[in-house]
């Protein structure tokens, strides 16, 4: 199947008060979403960063290859124009800011 | 009458007339000792004074004791067994309730029971209201990702029991779970067909398999048998009729009911409900004519 089966979001960048960031939490613009009330779909989907590193790491399906993830979840929402946050397993990459995040399907409440 | 005080012999006579009157009464009250076992008292005292029970207790009680005893059955301490062997006596004595062989040095603390809280296998199961039996799924993990299969049934863990069918999609009868799948408000017509009982979880179960030389055989038989059972079940599935349309079905990308609505409030819906398919209505029912197998 050529299909994409997650939704693309950027990295907006972490979560933050007037003068300290908080770099647990990311926020995320996923595409498509541009108000609060649209946002509860994607409420405890999974999300991941995909990049790429020098060395191959093993993956599940197949031979090691390049390519890292670091797997988070959405935790909630942000504000009133479709912003979510997230939490991922380790922090993000700050390099990662304004970088594809993908958000997935499961775990599916339909 | 007892009260009044006259020292005139008629009314001395009645005094003791009235006394031993009083006194037949306090005889009459206190019960007669019958003649036999005498019976020990059923109120056994706490403190000098202070019985177990209240009045009406005693009564309960004394009562309850009677048929307790009534009840009792003899249970046997020890059985007579033969024994074999020239030099043993004939039979031999086993006790039925040995002591025990070891007591502990300190008192185990007895656990405090936990309320509410079930094994795995007394889990409530839930299960989605849109999915029902012939419902097609999405699956969103695993090497199938992105394939539409049929839900069969759910299994006793909680579990999916899914399938491609085989001819169509390559997905065997598989499991699958609840979370990792989106179900589409396209449903086929499968109660006609029996599910066959021995697809249990324990039939999905991954076998370890065992180092050693008769893992060759053990594996090809189990396997063999795995094959014909999921064989018959999806010829019993699919007439040659219905594969044709179901293939057309299948192969197609819908646009269900649910994306829809979800799309028009949701715009920003993941890319499968952005691309629109129109439902081809003759093949949606034909599928849903599907010839009833028993």
């Amino acid at each position: 199947m050529s299909e994409r089966l997650w939704s693309k979001a950027t990295f907006a960048g972490y979560r933050w008060g007037l003068w300290n960031q908080r770099e647990h939490t990311a926020l995320l613009k996923v595409e498509g979403i541009y108000a609060q009330d649209e946002t509860e779909f994607y409420l405890g989907k999974r999300c991941t960063y995909v990049y790429k590193a020098k060395n191959n790491t093993v993956t599940t399906d197949g031979k090691p290859n390049k390519t890292r993830v670091i797997w988070g979840k959405i935790t909630g929402v942000h504000g009133n124009s479709g912003m979510v946050h997230a939490k991922f397993q380790s922090n993000l990459l700050a390099k990662a800011i304004g970088h594809r995040i993908r958000v997935m399907l499961y775990l599916s409440r339909i | 009458m007892a009260g009044e005080k006259a020292e005139k012999p008629d009314t001395k006579e009645e005094i003791p007339e009235a006394k031993k009157a009083d006194a037949g009464g306090k005889v009459k009250k206190v019960k007669q000792v019958k003649k036999g076992k005498p019976q020990c008292s059923q109120n056994p005292v706490l403190v000098r004074g202070i019985g177990r029970y209240s009045r009406s207790a005693t009564k309960y009680s004394a009562a309850k004791s009677k048929v307790e005893k009534k009840k009792k059955v003899k249970v046997l301490a020890t059985v007579t067994k033969p024994a074999g062997g020239d030099k043993n006596s004939g039979t031999w004595v086993v006790t039925l309730h040995k002591m025990p062989r070891y007591y502990p040095t300190e008192d185990v603390p007895q656990k405090l029971l936990s309320h509410g809280k079930k094994p795995f296998s007394k889990h409530v199961r839930k299960l989605h209201a849109s999915i029902t039996p012939g419902t097609i799924l999405i699956i969103l993990i695993g090497c199938h990702r992105g394939k539409r299969v049929i839900f069969l049934k759910q299994l006793s863990s909680g579990l999916l029991l899914v399938t491609g069918p085989l001819s169509l999609n390559q997905v065997p009868l598989r499991r699958t779970h609840q979370k990792f799948v989106i179900a589409t408000s396209t449903k086929t017509a499968i109660s006609g067909v029996k599910i066959p009982e021995h697809l249990t979880d324990a039939y999905f179960k991954k076998k370890v398999r065992k180092p050693g030389h008769q893992e060759g055989e053990i594996f090809d038989t189990e396997r063999n048998t795995r094959l014909q059972s999921s064989g018959r079940l999806i010829r019993k599935l699919w007439t040659h009729k219905f594969c044709k349309e179901s293939k057309l079905f299948l192969q197609k990308k819908p646009k269900t009911n649910k994306q829809k609505k979800s799309c028009s409030s949701t715009p920003g819906l993941p890319p499968l409900c952005v691309r629109s398919y129109k439902r081809n209505l003759s093949s949606q029912s034909s599928v849903l004519n599907f010839l009833q197998r028993t």
